[in-house]
């Protein structure tokens, strides 16, 4: 189970982390958090994108009830080499997705976890620290 | 709770589905539609048997729109949207029981699908579209039950036993496959279908138990078949344009500039009016070359037809498409083939998997596997004994992995950071 939850981790990385790469930045950093019922993937990089760009993001991230895709076609998410990364193969998979202009470049949060899972739990991302 | 308009589009596939049913009706008596909807469950269902001659147009049209109506009541049933993925689905099945797909020989390939889910320990609704389309395998079903010379009950034992063995696989095959030319062949599930049906294929050799090649084929069609295409083509366009005509025109040439790579649900990214003109719109030209050309219009043609009308919902316009059928078209003039023949007359229709390729790699791309597609096609199906019948979603997932692989070897084999 733990080698099923790391692949689908790194999955879900390598596709946000193939998009960020699309844009050229110098800088990526990518941070996770993990709890027993649900994680957090913040990525941030240092390219500054239109207010369009980001509400394009926010819209292929948008958690959307597609089972029948993210069953199937979701399994494609970071195995993609070739054509522009997708990020609505990862919008299915998660739970909620924020993406924010830090001012030097863009962040984006994925959270990911089942029902019982609270990402106001996480110390990173929480407004309150 | 279904959106206002998820409702119309059920509406819609509704009145299509019992417009297809009634027709049926029409062409032939009740009587005679039972008698060939039984000979057309026991009939072999291998590549190339058109139902349309084997039970007759009316019964044809019934077993489409009752396999047809199956899949979308599994739709409605597993509450998955209807929007691009099972719209195609359900025109796909359509299409496919006019030559090939029954009611005998669908169902255990879902049950198949269902067990897959239930020991992934999946909700089904993740797996519904693997089993909708993976109905390519029914004649494997049809095959053991009627073909193999067991007795009747050992050899339906056999037959739903072997359907559910290859619903059981799907799942697994199809995921791997999607990887290896990532999403850029469409019928994936033709790729899948025929690997697996390679196995069932040898099988069947080693038993002694392979049948032979059969051609069944409707060389002239009724008024009915042949302006079936254009009537619905026109319904479509109609229906897009209902919802405004302005916008919904804006929404077709936003399809138009989409890759169409898997999973593009064009439905669910631009607007469900603007797919349903993209439908039609692929309906005419289909249905336009297939005349041109002077080829029959009967089942297996409009199994390719309805196939192109509903992928193009989920990845297929015609600006992917042309260079594909140009590429099929040039392969047959350079190797003497007829474009009235079956062979290239299917190639040209269901070249269209490879659609993708054209959208993202650009039109010499797409004339490239076009060429590859039609060689690969006139060879696969005797492969797997007809049984898959997504045969070109089989060649054409080949071609498409060939030419990722060069294009992605092409692309990481240049050195991209300085030394």
């Amino acid at each position: 189970m733990k080698r099923k939850r790391t692949d689908f981790i790194l999955h879900l990385i390598s596709e946000v982390a193939h998009f960020v790469l699309d844009a050229d930045p110098s800088r990526m950093v990518i941070s996770l958090h993990q709890e027993e019922d649900g994680l957090h993937l913040a990525i941030f990089d240092d390219r500054p994108r239109k207010p369009e760009e980001l509400e394009s993001i926010r819209k292929s991230l948008e958690h959307q009830e597609r089972p029948e895709l993210a069953g199937y076609y979701g399994s494609m998410a970071g195995y993609d080499s070739l054509g522009s990364a997708r990020l609505n193969l990862v919008g299915w998979q998660i739970k909620a997705a924020t993406v924010s202009d830090t001012g030097s470049g863009t962040q984006i949060d994925l959270w990911l976890g089942g029902e019982r899972f609270d990402p106001e739990q996480f110390t990173l991302g929480n407004k309150n620290t | 709770m279904l959106e206002r308009e998820e409702k119309r589009l059920y509406g819609l596939m509704y009145i299509l589905l019992a417009g297809f049913f009634l027709a049926g009706l029409l062409v032939q008596s009740p009587a005679s539609v039972s008698a060939g909807l039984v000979k057309i469950q026991i009939h072999p269902a291998r590549l190339l048997n058109d139902f349309t001659l084997v039970g007759g147009e009316g019964a044809a049209l019934v077993n489409a729109a009752i396999v047809a109506a199956l899949g979308l009541a599994l739709t409605r049933i597993s509450k998955v949207r209807l929007s691009g993925p099972t719209v195609s689905a359900v025109f796909t099945i359509f299409g496919f029981g006019l030559f090939g797909k029954t009611i005998f020989n669908v169902i255990p390939i879902v049950i198949g699908v269902v067990i897959s889910a239930r020991i992934a320990g999946k909700s089904f609704r993740e797996y519904i579209l693997m089993a909708l389309f993976g109905t390519t395998l029914g004649p494997l079903i049809t095959t053991l039950g009627f073909e193999t010379g067991l007795p009747f009950l050992p050899a339906m034992a056999v037959a739903v036993a072997g359907g559910i063995a290859a619903g059981i696989l799907l799942p697994s095959v199809a995921m791997i496959m999607l990887r290896m030319h990532q999403g850029f062949s469409l019928y994936n599930i033709g790729l899948t279908g025929g690997f697996i049906a390679l196995f069932g294929a040898a099988i069947l050799t080693a038993s002694g138990a392979a049948p032979g090649s059969s051609l069944v084929w409707n060389s002239a069609p009724s008024g009915l078949l042949v302006y079936l295409v254009p009537v619905l083509s026109a319904v479509l366009i109609i229906a897009g344009l209902l919802g405004g005509a302005k916008k919904t025109v804006k929404d077709f040439l936003n399809i138009l500039s989409l890759p169409g790579r898997l999973p593009s649900d064009f439905m669910s990214s631009t607007s469900i009016q603007g797919s349903l003109i993209n439908m039609g719109v692929i309906g005419f030209l289909t249905w336009g070359y297939v005349i041109l050309v002077g080829g029959d219009v009967n089942g297996p043609v409009l199994g390719g037809i309805f196939t192109a009308i509903g992928f193009a919902a989920f990845g297929k316009h015609p600006k992917n498409s042309w260079p594909v059928v140009v590429g099929v078209i040039a392969a047959c003039l350079l190797f003497g083939k007829d474009l009235s023949a079956p062979g290239p007359l299917l190639a040209a229709l269901f070249c269209l998997t490879l659609a993708p390729i054209a959208g993202e790699f650009g039109w010499i791309a797409g004339i490239v596997a076009g060429f590859l597609h039609l060689t690969m096609v006139e060879r696969t199906g005797a492969w797997h004994l007809g049984v898959n019948l997504y045969n070109n979603g089989f060649a054409g997932g080949l071609t498409a992995t060939l030419m990722v692989a060069v294009i992605e070897w092409y692309r990481s084999s240049r050195e991209v950071i300085p030394k």
